[in-house]
C-alpha cells in the first residue's frame, strides 16, 4: 500500500524531484549489506485472499506472532492472481534486500517453484502450504527452503465420516456433498470418506454430489435430494463446512434441522455454532490461525539460527500438520478458546503438530 | 397485447424480420418451426420444452410431481427468478448487466449487517431490508449514470460495478460469514404461506411488478424500442438516457430483493454469497427465449426459462445423474433451448 501512495505521488513531482528520489534510492541499495542485516527482518504472509474467513483467520494468527516477537508483519493478497501473488513477493524481496521470512499459501501448484527460487537468490527464508508440484522440495534450497505444510485430506474425510456413521448408529443411508471436482482437496476428502465407508458396510452412500465448495449450491441441491431420498437420510457428509450450513438450511427450511447430522470440514465459526446446537456431528479444521502464525516461526527461527534446516529430519522439511477436530465433547472449550478469545500457542513448539512426512 | 401474457412481442423487430431471406442458415430448427405454424409455435417453444422436461421427469421418477417437491423446485426458483426479472429489462434493451453477484451481495451484506446479527450490535429489523434494497437500487443507478453520462458501455461499467459491490462486501464483512440472527427476516425462508415459502411469494410479487412494467408502462415499453432499435426509438422522442437510467435503477431494485431473500435463505451472508448467480441469471433470461440482442422476449419468458434452468437442475438429481456430467446435460440444454426459441434464419448476423 505504502508503495502505490509513492509511486501515485511520483508522479506529479517534478522530473528534478523525481531524479533526487532516484539517486536517494539507488544510494540505499548500495548501502553496504552489513548494515542492513542488523535490521530485523520483516514477516510477509501471502495469501490468495481476505473474502473468505479462512484466510481471514490465517492473517490474525500472522499478526498475533508479529506482535509476540515484536517484527513488522505485512500481508500480500494474490486475489486468485497467481502473476501478481509472485510480482508482490518479488517486490518485497526487492524491498527488503531479502531480510525477509515468507509464509506462503502459492495461489496455484506451479507458482511455488518460482516463489521459492526468488527467495533463495535473495537469502530470504520461506515456508510453503498447501500447494507445491512434487519434484520441488525444502532439502533442494538449502537452508532458505525451510519447510512445506500440508493437512491430509484422506484423514480429514475418513475422521468425519466415521464420527458422522457412530452419530447414526452405525447404520442407514446418507448423501455426500463433494467439492470442486478438480481440486487436490476434494478428490482427497473423497478418498477418505469412500475408506470409512468401505470398513462400515452397514452405511450405505445414497449418493454424491458436487456443491463447488458452496453453500449455495448445497442448498439448493440438498433440497432436491431430500425428493429423492426423503427421510432415507440419515446424515449428509459435507467435503466443507460451506457446504455443510448451505445443507443444514435447506433442512432448517423443511424442520429437519437437529434431526439428521451434518459433518464438515474447515472449523469455520457457523460449523461451530451449529456443533454446540447440535445441528453439525463434527468439523475439523487444520487452524489456520496455528499456519498462519506457526508458517513464519518456522522460517523466522530457521532465519535467527535457532535450528539448522539442513539438520532437521524430513518429516520436519515436508509435513501433514495434524487437523483439530471439534465435536461434540470439546465444542464449549474450544469456543471459549478459540472463537471468544484469541486462540493461544505455543510458538515455540515448532513441531508438536507434525503428523507425519508428505507422501510420494 | 390481446394474445395474453404467453406471446413474445416482436412488433419492434417486425420491420427487419418481414424482409424474409433465403440462406444457407435455413437449418432443422427453423424448417420444423414452420411446419407447425411458424413464429406463434416458436414462442411457445421454451413452454414447451418446460412441459416436455416434467413431463420426462415425472415418467422417470414420479417423486417428481408431488407436492412437497413442486414447493422445493419453487423455492429453488425464488431467488433465480427475481434476480432474473431485472436482468431481463436489461438484456431487452440489448444491453448487459454483469453486476448482478456485486450487487446482490453488497444487499445481502447490507441487510445481515443492519438486522441482528452476530458481529455487530444494530438490530433495525426490516429497516435492514428497505436499506438493503435501496442500496441494490443505488448500485444499478450508478451503473445507468455510469453508462449514459460517461458513455462507457454497459459491459465495462457494470462489470466495474460487480468488483466494487463485490470489494464493498468484503471489506464491510471482514472476509468473514456473519449469521442473520433477526427471526422476522428469516421468516422469508422459514415460514410458509398456503403451503409455500414466504420467498416464493416475495419472487411471485417480483414476476407480477416485473410483468405490469413491461406491459402495463411507458418505461417497459421504451425499453423494449430501444433495445428494438435504439435510434428509431430516438427519432419517435423516446428520451434513451433516463430510460436507460431507470431500467438499470430497476434491475438492482431487483437484485437488492433478490439479496434480501438469499441472506433470508442461508441464514448469513459473506462476500461471495452472489457467486455463479449471473451465468445462472443470464442462462435462464435466455433460454426463456429473450435475445441478447435485444428487443425480443420479456418477462414471461423468463419465468418459463427460470423453471427450465430449475427444474432440470431438480430433474438432473432425481435421475441421479453423475455430478461429472451434470454440466455437460445443463450445455446441451441451453442450446438447444436457445435454437428451439429463436428464429435462426431471421438472423443476418451471428456474432
Amino acid at each position: 500500500m505504502k508503495d502505490r501512495t509513492i509511486s501515485a505521488r511520483s508522479g506529479m513531482v517534478s522530473r528534478r524531484t523525481l531524479m533526487m528520489g532516484a539517486t536517494a534510492g539507488l544510494a540505499a541499495v548500495a548501502m553496504p549489506r552489513v548494515l542492513r542485516a542488523q535490521d530485523k527482518p520483516t514477516l510477509v504472509t501471502s495469501i490468495r485472499s481476505l473474502s473468505n474467513p479462512y484466510h481471514a483467520v490465517w492473517k490474525t494468527g500472522a499478526e498475533a506472532y508479529a506482535k509476540a516477537v515484536g517484527l513488522e508483519h505485512v500481508t500480500l493478497v494474490s486475489e486468485g492472481n497467481s502473476e501478481k501473488g509472485i510480482a508482490d513477493i518479488k517486490a518485497m524481496l526487492a524491498k527488503t534486500g531479502g531480510n525477509m521470512v515468507l509464509n506462503s499459501d502459492p495461489n496455484d501448484t506451479p507458482d511455488a517453484r518460482p516463489i521459492v527460487e526468488a527467495c533463495a537468490k535473495a537469502g530470504a527464508y520461506v515456508v510453503t502450504q498447501w500447494n507445491k508440484p512434487p519434484d520441488l522440495h525444502p532439502k533442494d534450497f538449502n537452508p532458505n527452503y525451510v519447510s512445506h505444510i500440508e493437512f491430509d485430506g484422506i484423514s480429514s474425510g475418513k475422521t468425519i465420516a466415521e464420527i458422522l456413521f457412530k452419530t447414526i448408529g452405525g447404520k442407514g443411508g446418507i448423501v455426500a456433498l463433494g467439492g470442486l471436482i478438480s481440486t487436490t482437496a476434494a478428490i482427497e476428502r473423497k478418498k477418505g470418506l469412500d475408506a470409512a465407508l468401505a470398513a462400515n458396510p452397514d452405511i450405505k452412500l445414497l449418493d454424491f454430489q458436487v456443491a463447488n465448495w458452496k453453500s449455495t449450491e448445497a442448498f439448493d441441491l440438498m433440497g432436491n435430494l431430500l425428493t429423492r431420498f426423503g427421510d432415507d437420510i440419515k446424515g449428509i457428509w459435507a467435503a466443507n463446512d460451506d457446504m455443510g450450513s448451505g445443507a443444514l438450511e435447506a433442512l432448517r427450511a423443511e424442520n429437519l434441522a437437529g434431526k439428521v447430522p451434518i459433518v464438515g470440514v474447515d472449523g469455520i465459526k457457523t460449523a461451530v455454532d451449529a456443533v454446540r446446537t447440535g445441528e453439525f456431528a463434527c468439523t475439523v479444521t487444520s487452524d489456520p490461525f496455528w499456519q498462519g502464525g506457526m508458517g513464519l516461526a518456522i522460517g523466522y527461527n530457521a532465519k535467527i539460527g535457532k535450528f539448522d534446516p539442513t539438520k532437521e529430519p524430513p518429516e520436519h522439511r515436508e509435513f501433514y500438520g495434524k487437523a483439530v477436530l471439534i465435536s461434540h465433547d470439546n465444542v464449549e472449550e474450544y469456543y471459549k478458546t478459540n472463537v471468544e478469545a484469541q486462540p493461544t500457542v505455543d510458538w515455540n513448539d515448532l513441531w508438536g503438530r507434525v503428523t507425519g512426512a508428505i507422501r510420494t | 397485447m390481446g394474445s395474453g401474457f404467453l406471446t413474445i412481442d416482436t412488433e419492434p423487430l417486425k420491420s427487419v424480420s418481414d424482409i424474409e431471406r433465403t440462406t444457407l442458415m435455413t437449418l432443422f430448427p427453423g424448417r420444423i418451426a414452420a411446419l407447425f405454424g411458424g413464429r406463434r409455435w416458436r414462442s411457445l417453444a421454451p413452454l414447451a420444452v418446460l412441459i416436455a422436461l416434467c413431463v420426462l421427469i415425472s415418467i422417470a421418477n414420479p417423486n417428481f410431481i408431488e407436492l412437497r417437491n413442486l414447493v422445493r423446485v419453487a423455492n429453488s426458483a425464488a431467488v433465480p427468478l427475481t434476480l432474473a426479472m431485472g436482468l431481463t429489462f436489461i438484456i431487452l434493451m440489448g444491453s448487459i448487466d454483469l453486476s448482478v453477484e456485486g450487487t446482490l451481495s453488497v444487499a445481502a451484506m447490507v441487510v445481515v449487517l443492519l438486522a441482528a446479527n452476530d458481529s455487530n450490535g444494530n438490530d433495525y429489523g426490516w429497516l435492514a431490508v428497505l436499506a438493503a434494497i435501496a442500496a441494490g437500487t443505488a448500485m444499478g443507478l450508478v451503473s445507468g449514470l455510469a453508462q449514459t453520462v460517461l458513455r462507457i458501455p454497459s459491459f465495462m461499467a457494470t462489470l466495474g460495478m460487480w468488483f466494487i459491490g463485490l470489494g464493498l462486501s468484503v471489506y464491510m464483512l471482514g472476509g468473514s460469514a456473519i449469521r442473520l440472527n433477526d427471526a422476522s427476516i428469516r421468516e422469508l425462508a422459514l415460514a410458509r404461506l398456503l403451503g409455500l415459502p414466504l420467498a416464493v411469494w416475495v419472487a411471485a410479487g417480483a414476476f407480477l411488478l416485473a410483468a405490469i412494467i413491461q406491459y402495463y408502462t411507458k418505461l417497459g415499453r421504451h425499453i423494449l424500442a430501444i433495445g428494438g432499435d435504439e435510434d428509431v426509438a430516438k427519432l419517435s422522442g423516446v428520451n434513451v438516457t433516463r430510460v436507460r437510467i431507470a431500467a438499470f435503477a430497476l434491475a438492482g431494485f431487483f437484485f437488492g430483493i433478490a439479496g434480501v431473500l438469499a441472506a433470508a435463505q442461508l441464514g448469513q451472508s459473506h462476500a461471495v454469497i452472489g457467486d455463479g448467480r449471473l451465468f445462472a441469471a443470464v442462462t435462464a433470461v435466455v433460454v426463456g427465449g429473450t435475445a441478447l440482442t435485444g428487443g425480443e422476449g420479456g418477462v414471461v419468458n423468463t419465468l418459463i426459462g427460470v423453471l427450465i434452468v430449475t427444474v432440470l437442475a431438480n430433474g438432473m438429481i432425481l435421475l441421479g445423474i453423475s455430478p461429472y456430467i451434470q454440466q455437460t446435460v445443463q450445455g446441451l440444454m441451453i442450446i438447444a433451448a436457445v435454437a428451439l426459441s429463436l428464429d435462426r434464419v431471421r438472423l443476418r448476423i451471428v456474432k
